[in-house]
C-alpha cells in the first residue's frame, strides 16, 4: 500500500470516529446523565439540560481526541463500546423505575 | 499519523474548516442579520411601518379574532394522512389559543390549534396563524414574506432546507465545526495575547490575509465560541432527541409527576364554561411581576383547552431587561380567573440554561448590544472568508504550476460565499420593491429570486476567476463588489420611489427601522466600492511586477 | 448621568484601555514611540492603567444594565476596542501618542 492510501484509509476512520462514534459517545452520556441523575431525585427538565450541555462540550472535546490520538483502536473502542455501554446502562436504570 | 499534536490540529481545522465554513459563512452572515429581523420585516411590508405596539385587550381584540379563526389549508392537508376517516369541513374544537409579540413588533403574530376529529393521534392537532394590526384587531396579508423574521432567520439555523430536517443537521455539524475550529485554531496560533493587536497591512498579501484572521477569530472568540455552543444547545433536544426515543417512557411517567405537581389540567373536563376576563388575569399577573421588582409587560398570552371548564390562561413576561430567556409564567383558571400556579423560582440549570438561550436568542432592548452582536458576527464572517482566501493564497502559486483546479475552484465557490451571498440579499430586498403588489405567492416568488441570483452570481464567479491559475485575484471579486453597489443604492431607491419613505423622511421622524436598513445598504454599498477600488489597484500592481519579471527573465535568457 | 452618556463612556473607557495594554507591548510601543527606550516601571504602570480603565469600564456596564446584560456588553465592547486598536495601530499608530500624554508625530510611513 502507497503511503497515500494509508493516509486516507486513516483520514477515513478518524472521520469517522469523531463524527458518528463522537454521536454514539455523546447519546450515550445523555441517556445515562439523564436516567441515573434523574433515579437520584434530581428534576428530569434539569438533568435534560445539563447533560446535553456537557454531552456538548465533550463532543468537541472526542472529537479532538480522535484526531490527536495515536492508536485508532483505542478511539473506536472507547467511542463506540462507551457509548453502547452507557446507553444499556441508561435503558436498565429506566426499566427499574417505569 | 500526524507528527505531533499541533500538526493534527492544522489538518482539523485546515481541512473542516473549508468543508463547513460555506456554511458557517452562510449562518454567522444571515445571524447577523437576523439581530435585526424585525426591522428588516418593517422595510420589506411597507404596510406594518407604525410604532411597536403592546399585547393588545384579549377580551375587546384577540378573542374576536381567535374566535373567527381555522386552521390553514395547509395544515389541514398535511394531517389529513393521520386521520381515520374524512377531515371536517369546519374545526369546532380550539384546543390552544396564543399571541405573540415583541418590544419591537408593531404588528401581532397569533396562533391557534384545533383538535382534529378520529386522529390517529389524539393529542396532534391543527393550526392555523394570522397577523393583525394590533391597534385595530384587523388581519393583514399574511401571505406577505416577512423577509427578516421568516427568511432571513430561518436560513440562519436551517438553511430553509426543510427536508428531513437536513437543513438544520448541516447548520448543527458546522457549529459543532466551528467550536472544533476555534480550539484547533488557537492550540495552532499560540501567540493569542502576545499578537492580539497584531495586524500588519504592509506585509505580504499572505501575512496580511492571515493577521486578519487571526484577529477577527480571536477578539471575537468568547462571541464566537458561545454563539456556536448556545446554537448547539438551543436544537440540543433535536440533535439528541434521547429523551424523546430511548427514554420515552421515562419522559412520559416524569410528565404524569408533573402535571400532578403543577395543578395544570393536562385533559379537557368535557365540561363547556365561558372564559373568564382574561385583562383582568393580565392585570394581576403585572401586578405580581411589580411586586418581585420585575414591572413588565405580557410577551405571550395562551390559552389551552379553550372553552372547557379545565382551560387555563397562562402569561408569560416579555423579557426585555434582562438576558436570560425567563417567562416568569402565572397561570390562571379560564372560567374563575384564579391563579393556579406561579412558576416556581428557576433552578441553577434552568438560570444557566435560560441565560445561554437567552443570551443567542436576544429579546432584551439594548440596542449597542443587538450592534454589537452584528460586530461580532461580521467579525466572524471576515474569519471564515480570511480562512478560504488563505487557503487559497498559499495553494495558488503550486496549484497553477501543477495545473490542478483546486485553489481556483475553492476562490470561485469564496466569492460565490462571500460577494455572492450579499448580491442574493440585495436580490430579494429589490424583488420585494419590484415584484406586483397581487401576484399570487408573491413571498415565494421573492425567495425564488434570492435563489436564482445567488445561482448566477455562483456561475459568474466560476466564470470569472479564470486567472487564479495565473496567480492573480480573480476578476470576479472586483465584478461582484461593484454589483453590490449598485444593487444597494438601487434598493435603497426603489425603497424611495415605491413607498414614498425617503431617508429624509425616515430620519426626520426618527422612524429607525427603515432608516437604519436604508443606511446600511448606502454604508455596504460605500464599503464595496472601496473594496473594488482597493482590489483593482492591487491587481494592476501585481500585474505589473509579474509583467516585469517576465521581462527580466527574457533579458537573462 | 444618563445611560446613553454612560455607555458611550463605558466603550471609550475600553478602549483607552485595550490601548495603554497594547503599549505595555514592546512591538506596539516601538511603532509609537520609536526607539524611545522604556523602563520596566512604565512597562506596569501602562498595564495597570489599562486594567483600571477596562474595569471602570465594567462598573459603568453594571450601572446601567442587569448585570447577565451588562456583562455582555462588557465582553463585546472589549471584542469591539480590541479591533479599533488593532486597526490604530495598522493605519495611524502615531495617534496612539496620545494616550502616552504627547502629541501624535508625523506620521512615518
Amino acid at each position: 500500500m502507497t503511503s497515500a492510501t494509508v493516509f486516507r484509509r486513516q483520514i477515513v476512520s478518524r472521520t469517522a470516529a469523531a463524527l458518528l462514534g463522537g454521536y454514539v459517545f455523546a447519546w450515550g452520556f445523555i441517556a445515562l446523565g439523564v436516567a441515573g441523575m434523574f433515579a437520584v431525585g434530581m428534576s428530569f427538565h434539569d438533568a435534560e439540560h445539563l447533560f446535553s450541555m456537557l454531552a456538548l462540550l465533550l463532543y468537541l472535546g472526542v472529537f479532538l481526541w480522535s484526531f490527536a490520538a495515536r492508536e485508532m483502536r483505542q478511539v473506536w473502542l472507547v467511542l463506540v463500546g462507551g457509548g453502547a455501554l452507557m446507553t444499556a446502562l441508561a435503558s436498565l436504570i429506566q426499566h427499574a423505575l417505569v | 499519523m500526524f507528527q505531533n499534536f499541533r500538526l493534527a490540529m492544522a489538518w482539523v481545522h485546515t481541512w473542516f474548516g473549508l468543508v463547513l465554513g460555506f456554511v458557517l459563512m452562510v449562518v454567522f452572515f444571515f445571524g447577523s442579520l437576523s439581530v435585526f429581523d424585525r426591522e428588516i420585516d418593517r422595510w420589506a411590508i411597507p404596510e406594518s411601518r407604525f410604532e411597536p405596539q403592546p399585547m393588545p385587550s384579549f377580551d375587546r381584540i384577540l378573542k374576536p379574532v381567535f374566535e373567527s379563526m381555522q386552521p390553514s389549508p395547509e395544515s389541514v392537508a398535511a394531517m389529513r394522512p393521520r386521520v381515520d376517516g374524512p377531515m371536517p369541513e369546519h374545526f369546532d374544537t380550539p384546543v390552544r389559543w396564543g399571541a405573540y409579540t415583541t418590544h419591537r413588533d408593531p404588528v401581532l403574530g397569533v396562533f391557534a390549534g384545533y383538535q382534529v376529529p378520529n386522529a390517529k393521534d389524539p393529542e396532534e392537532l391543527v393550526w392555523g396563524n394570522r397577523t393583525i394590526d394590533p391597534r385595530t384587531g384587523e388581519s393583514l396579508p399574511d401571505d406577505h414574506l416577512k423577509i427578516g423574521s421568516q427568511f432571513f432567520y430561518p436560513l440562519h439555523y436551517s438553511l430553509n432546507f426543510h427536508w428531513k430536517d437536513l437543513g438544520y443537521w448541516i447548520v448543527g455539524l458546522a457549529a459543532l465545526i466551528m467550536l472544533v475550529a476555534l480550539v484547533s485554531g488557537v492550540v495552532m496560533h499560540r501567540k493569542l495575547f502576545r499578537e492580539l493587536f497584531t495586524f500588519r497591512p504592509g506585509k505580504s498579501s499572505q501575512r496580511r490575509i492571515l493577521d486578519l484572521h487571526n484577529l477577527t477569530g480571536v477578539v471575537a472568540l468568547p462571541f464566537h465560541f458561545m454563539f456556536a455552543f448556545t446554537g448547539l444547545v438551543i436544537f440540543a433536544g433535536m440533535y439528541f432527541p434521547v429523551t424523546h426515543t430511548q427514554l420515552e417512557p421515562l419522559h412520559d411517567l416524569h410528565e404524569i409527576i408533573e402535571a400532578e405537581e403543577t395543578g395544570l389540567p393536562h385533559e379537557r373536563a368535557g365540561v363547556a364554561a365561558p372564559i373568564a376576563s382574561v385583562d383582568a388575569m393580565v392585570a394581576e399577573a403585572q401586578r405580581r411581576w411589580a411586586s418581585k421588582d420585575m414591572a413588565g409587560d405580557v410577551g405571550f398570552l395562551a390559552v389551552q383547552h379553550v372553552g372547557d371548564a379545565n382551560s387555563y390562561v397562562s402569561g408569560y413576561r416579555a423579557g426585555t431587561d434582562r438576558i436570560a430567556l425567563t417567562g416568569e409564567g402565572i397561570h390562571f383558571n379560564g372560567s374563575t380567573g384564579e391563579v393556579i400556579r406561579e412558576d416556581p423560582v428557576p433552578s441553577a440549570v434552568e438560570n444557566i440554561g435560560e441565560f445561554l438561550t437567552g443570551l443567542h436568542l436576544q429579546h432584551f432592548r439594548h440596542w449597542l448590544l443587538r450592534w454589537l452582536y452584528v460586530l461580532g458576527g461580521l467579525a466572524g464572517c471576515v474569519c471564515i472568508a480570511t480562512g478560504f482566501l488563505f487557503f487559497v493564497k498559499k495553494r495558488k502559486r503550486q496549484h497553477a504550476q501543477k495545473g490542478v483546479s483546486g485553489a481556483r475552484t475553492v476562490e470561485a465557490l469564496a466569492v460565490t460565499t462571500v460577494t455572492g451571498m450579499l448580491i442574493a440579499t440585495l436580490g430579494i430586498l429589490i424583488a420585494n420593491r419590484l415584484l406586483p403588489a397581487n401576484l399570487p405567492a408573491r413571498g415565494d416568488w421573492e425567495q425564488y429570486c434570492f435563489w436564482a441570483v445567488w445561482a448566477l452570481a455562483m456561475a459568474h464567479a466560476f466564470w470569472r476567476s479564470g486567472p487564479v491559475s495565473a496567480v492573480r485575484t480573480a476578476p470576479a471579486w472586483i465584478e461582484q463588489c461593484r454589483a453590490v453597489a449598485v444593487l444597494a443604492v438601487s434598493a435603497v431607491a426603489l425603497n424611495w420611489i415605491t413607498t414614498g419613505d425617503h431617508l429624509w423622511r425616515t430620519l426626520s421622524a426618527g422612524y429607525w427601522p427603515v432608516a437604519g436598513v436604508d443606511l446600511a445598504l448606502l454604508g455596504s454599498a460605500v464599503l464595496a466600492l472601496w473594496a473594488a477600488r482597493q482590489l483593482k489597484r492591487r491587481d494592476r500592481r501585481a500585474a505589473r511586477a509579474a509583467d516585469e519579471s517576465a521581462a527580466g527573465e527574457v533579458v537573462h535568457a | 448621568m444618563p445611560d446613553n452618556l454612560m455607555l458611550l463612556m463605558a466603550l471609550l473607557s475600553n478602549v483607552v484601555g485595550m490601548g495603554w495594554l497594547a503599549l505595555a507591548m514592546e512591538v506596539h510601543w516601538k511603532q509609537v514611540r520609536g526607539r524611545t527606550p522604556r523602563g520596566n516601571s512604565t512597562v506596569l504602570g501602562l498595564r495597570a492603567l489599562g486594567a483600571l480603565a477596562l474595569t471602570v469600564s465594567l462598573v459603568l456596564c453594571l450601572k446601567v444594565d442587569h448585570p447577565s446584560m451588562a456583562a455582555l456588553v462588557w465582553v463585546m465592547a472589549l471584542a469591539g476596542a480590541a479591533l479599533v486598536i488593532a486597526f490604530t495601530l495598522a493605519w495611524r499608530a502615531q495617534w496612539l501618542a496620545i494616550l502616552l500624554a504627547r502629541r501624535p508625530a508625523r506620521a512615518r510611513v
